[in-house]
């Protein structure tokens, strides 16, 4: 195999435009202990592992460079997701990003983001970390207050979320983003606003604000349905939506998408990619990957996942008209929504005369509108997406 | 013919009637073990997930017994609950025998004497069976004693088995070949074939279950119906093996099916007789007794697309489900549709699911209610089952509503409660005796609208599991009733009224508001809901609109899970009826009537 090595350079991509390429994704199911609230997949305390998953993720990072289809396109970013990625420690994650770059066409200057939590990366780790590549980092603080994180059953404080991202900065780290959630078991509107003033205060360049949502079998979903948390009424949560957009605009962020917001130039370049649910490679157990309107999705168990040559996938294919459907869904999620001609020109289906009398009751509902040849949701419908997507997909 | 049986399994709900007829299939050899399921009879989906059953089914047993001679026995098992009890009556139509089982651990209860007097009715020979003895709480011997003292059966033959197990379930079959008798009649005679259930395939048309009375049925022969004197050819005979089983003919005293082409689905009617163009019989067979439905409802498409389906569903439905009667219905909130009498609540859940599953149709049922006599000033009577048609009560003289006979075996520590929920239900005229010590037989007079909906769950529950109810109609009786409407923004809501004693419309009228905030999912506006009669509102509820909903999170791994959930609440939109500008879900018009839980 050629190798076609590409070390991008330091500038920072831009990340304006439709993504063209491939989205490149690791997941990394490893956490130090699970957070009370988190469906995700991943397994706590089987750091013997790290070394197995890494060769069967390079396993599988050889095996689709192997692929014609995959070849022929370039990757213009990479996404190192988890879990809890910095817990592999800088040494094997810059392991696998070198893998990366060895063996895709890879963009100069692409988007390569890693996802790290407080108190597990120290200075040395993040230098090593940007040295190797990353020029973006997403810090789960997730709150600025220590009760909360507690309750969250997060294992760092707010002072590490604090000292984490100045780290980042003195590492070289000129993309930051911070996750954060609200609508936590007694969190009111004040209290959420200190912990939005501190994120800001940081000055990050791209903010991911989340509200909390009672998933499935977590130990937080049983607790709320046997009545020991108490989440705001929805009265609050509303307020807070709305002072979440005054002091994330007056910070000089805009919000692009329904839970995220940055600054103009750095959006992040990867997830526009899956809300254009264009096409990606996931790599990792549990990850999914999109091609060619096929997804393939990676078995959620890492050990099976570990066991060398046992790799076991699931694909699911949709029909024009659902894929059609799903790209209209994912769209909607962004501010400026989707462009009716560039949509079209992918599906061969015209929106308009598609959805017909159903797309007629939501403008007239102020949910969407259609400006400028691009269907988005209103501010009321920003509220109600779900309801939206519901009567679209 | 004197090798063939033809019996019933019949007995309250839950004793083990389609376990044991699972038993007799597996020792007759009818299915290979590795194809065999629990409660195999109960074929239909609604039947497994609720575990009863709904539809008589019969089953054609090869068996050698202990004499070394070839039997042909037909089982025909009967479900158990009150509801369909029609199908118990058609069954035994078609049998000289019945196994009546009673659970060892449970004893004798009222869908044990109901079916024990039908059976009787029929002049069928009877089997007592005492089912279950394998359970702990098994009381085999008090039970054999209810059987003696109570029901007034021969103890001599009372088999004892536990059809979960298999023990006792040999000796049953022999006691089956002993005790009933052979069915009668005479292959020569012209041919009188009782049809008793019938089923609808798209490719060969109407099976048809038939009793051969007297006479022989073979293919190529020109048959007529005698309710309508349609003629048609016969293209198949055969037996109910597992699968039915294709045969040369059918003659006196076996029960089989026949295919003969018939795609007019009211061409065939259960009770009907078929006989020979040449050489017909002279009168048909009796046939059977006309049922009464008891509740009423009327069904509607979600879409009003569907209206054509549905016709041609409910059609199909019946053929299958001789009980239900439908005529068109049409109502200013939801259009046209059809006005349907079922037996019970049940049975208008299980028609509601049979339309929607089989034939893939979304409904909505109104509120249902019970026939109402109402006397006009004028002198006329009318008859009201559907609230939509209540006359101005101005013109009213006064209303009869329909009144029942409950009758109900308790262990005697549950009287006090008992005796309180029938007082409540607006009881009247209650008697009781002691058929045994410390078992109770209590009967009481109630409208029959206070039983409909929950009364068989509220003995469930105050009884401990213990009670156990059986009815029949006995007359009608002069009643205070008012008509109850639910007003949506403020638009009253005609397929939500109901009609109720004036002492409990206020009651009624405040939970009917509390369920339909529970049920009504709130929407982009605020939806008021209200409770009124004669004008005046006297229960208010609303739904606040709705201002959040919103998906957090969705990168790569989540777009194929979130999209289900979208499409999850988009089928859940489809499944509900907009009512001016608000969407009522479906279970929204059944649940005013339940009762606080
Ligand atoms: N322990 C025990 N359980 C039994 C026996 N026979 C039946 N059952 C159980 O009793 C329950 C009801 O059995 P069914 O055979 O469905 O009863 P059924 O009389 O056909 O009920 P319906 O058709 O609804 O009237 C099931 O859970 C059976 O497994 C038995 O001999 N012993
Ligand atoms: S660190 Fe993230 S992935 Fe790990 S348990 Fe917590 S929320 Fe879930
Ligand atoms: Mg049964």
């Amino acid at each position: 195999m050629s190798v076609r090595s590409c070390v991008p350079s330091l500038a920072d991509s831009a990340t304006n435009t439709l993504p063209s390429g491939l989205g490149l994704y690791i997941h990394v199911p490893f956490c130090l202990q699970k957070c009370l609230y988190c469906s995700f997949y991943s397994v706590t305390n089987q750091p013997d592992l790290y070394n197995r998953y890494a060769a069967a993720v390079k396993e599988q990072i050889l095996r689709f460079a192997e692929r014609s289809d995959i070849q022929a396109q370039q990757v213009h970013t990479i996404f190192f997701g988890g879990g809890t990625p910095s817990i592999l420690g800088s040494d094997l994650l810059t392991r696998l990003l070198k893998n990366c770059f060895l063996n895709f066409d890879c963009a100069p200057g692409l988007e390569t983001s890693l996802e790290v939590n407080p108190a597990t990366v120290d200075q040395a780790a993040l230098h090593e970390l940007r040295r190797a590549g990353f020029n973006r980092i997403s810090i789960g603080v997730q709150s600025f207050d220590d009760r909360e994180l507690e309750v969250l059953g997060r294992v760092h404080s707010a002072a590490d979320g604090i000292r984490t991202v100045q780290m980042a900065r003195r590492a070289g780290f000129s993309n930051i983003n911070l996750d954060l959630m609200y609508g936590l078991p007694d969190q009111d509107k004040h209290k959420w606003q200190e912990s939005l003033q501190q994120a800001l205060s940081l000055q990050p360049e791209h903010l991911s604000l989340y509200e909390l949502t009672m998933e499935g079998n977590t130990p937080f979903a049983q607790r709320y349905d046997r009545g020991e948390l108490r989440l705001p009424e929805e009265e609050v949560v509303l307020a807070m939506v709305a002072t979440t957009e005054e002091m994330v605009t007056a910070a000089g962020l805009h919000r692009y998408e329904i839970s995220n917001y940055a600054r103009p130039d750095r959006k992040c370049s990867h997830n526009i990619n899956y809300w254009h649910n264009a096409s990606w490679l996931g790599l990792g157990p549990g990850a999914v990957s999109s091609l060619n309107g096929c997804k393939i999705k990676t078995i959620s168990d890492v050990e099976c996942f570990c066991q060398p040559g046992a790799n076991k996938e699931e694909r699911e294919t949709l029909d024009n008209e659902a894929a059609f459907r799903e790209t209209v869904v994912m769209g909607l999620r962004m501010i400026g929504g989707i462009g009716l001609e560039e949509l079209e020109k992918r599906f061969a289906i015209n929106a308009i005369s598609y959805y017909g009398t159903t797309l007629d009751r939501l403008i007239a509902h102020n949910l969407v509108t259609i400006e400028e040849g691009r269907l988005r949701l209103t501010g009321q419908g920003l509220l109600l997406a779900n309801t939206v997507m519901a009567e679209l997909v | 013919m004197k090798n063939i049986r033809n019996f019933s399994v019949v007995a309250h709900i839950d004793h083990g009637k389609s376990t044991l007829s699972d038993r007799m299939i597996q020792l007759c050899g009818l299915v290979a073990d590795r194809d065999f399921q629990d409660q195999l009879l109960d074929s239909m989906d609604i039947e497994r997930e609720r575990g009863i059953t709904i539809k008589s089914q019969t089953v054609c047993l090869p068996y050698t017994a202990q004499d070394g001679q070839e039997y042909e026995l037909n089982l025909v098992d009967t479900p158990g609950h009150v509801d369909f009890s029609y199908e118990v009556s058609r069954a035994l139509s078609s049998c000289e025998g019945a196994l009546l089982l009673v659970d060892a651990a449970q004893g004798i209860e009222a869908q044990t004497l109901a079916n024990l007097y039908l059976a009787m009715e029929n002049d069928l020979e009877i089997v007592p069976v005492i089912n279950k003895i394998d359970l702990p709480a098994a009381e085999p011997e008090q039970v054999a004693l209810e059987i003696e003292e109570d029901l007034g059966l021969d103890s001599e033959i009372t088999q004892q088995c536990s059809a979960k197990t298999g023990e006792g379930v040999a000796d049953i079959l022999e006691a089956i070949v002993e005790y009933l008798p052979p069915p009668e009649g005479d292959p020569d005679l012209p041919l009188e074939a009782l049809i008793f259930d019938a089923n609808y395939d798209p490719y060969r048309g109407t099976v048809i279950s038939v009793r051969i009375m007297n006479g022989t049925i073979k293919p190529g022969e020109q048959i007529i119906f005698m309710h309508n004197k349609v003629e048609y050819r016969v293209e198949e005979v055969g037996q109910f093996l597992l699968p039915k089983t294709k045969k040369k003919s059918l003659s006196a005293g076996q029960i089989g099916y026949i295919i003969a082409g018939v795609k007019t689905v009211s061409d065939t009617k259960p009770g009907d007789t078929i006989t020979h163009k040449e050489n017909p019989c002279a009168t048909p067979l009796p046939g059977f007794k006309e049922v009464q439905q008891v509740v009423f409802s009327s069904i509607y498409p979600i879409t009003s697309d569907d209206y054509e389906d549905l016709t041609s569903a409910l059609e199909k439905l019946k053929l299958n489900d001789a009980s239900l009667t439908y005529q068109k219905d049409s109502s200013a909130a939801l259009g046209f549709g059809f006005r349907c009498g079922f037996l019970g609540l049940l049975h208008l859940e299980v028609v509601q699911e049979r339309l929607e599953r089989e034939f893939d149709i979304s409904l909505i049922l109104t509120v249902p209610s019970v026939k109402y006599l109402v006397s006009l000033q004028d002198g006329k009577e009318v008859v009201v089952d559907n609230p939509t048609y209540f006359p101005d009560p101005g013109t009213i003289d006064y209303i009869k509503e329909p009144f029942i006979k409950a009758t109900i075996l308790i262990p005697e520590r549950y009287m006090g409660a008992v005796m309180s929920l029938c007082m409540e239900r607006r009881g009247e005229n209650t008697h009781y005796h002691y058929p045994m010590p410390g078992r109770i037989e209590f009967t009481c007079e109630l409208p029959l609208a206070e039983v409909i909906y929950d009364f068989y769950d509220k003995l469930k529950s105050v009884t401990q599991g213990y009670g156990s109810f059986d009815y029949a109609l006995i007359d009608y009786r002069q009643s205070d009733l008012v008509k109850l409407d639910i007003l949506v923004n403020s638009e009253p809501v005609d397929a939500l009224s109901q009609l109720t004693h004036r002492q409990r419309a206020r009651e009624r009228g405040m939970k009917a508001c509390e369920s339909l905030k529970e049920e009504i999912p709130r929407q982009m506006f605020k939806i008021d809901i209200q409770a009124a009669s004669g004008g005046s509102i006297f229960s208010r509820t609303n739904i606040s609109a709705l201002r959040k909903d919103v998906t957090a999170k969705c990168y790569g791994g989540d777009i194929s899970r979130k999209r289900k959930l979208l499409e999850k609440q988009k089928a859940g939109k489809k499944r509900m009826k907009t009512v001016g500008n608000v969407e009522i879900p479906q279970q929204a018009f059944l649940s005013v009537l339940k009762s606080d839980q």
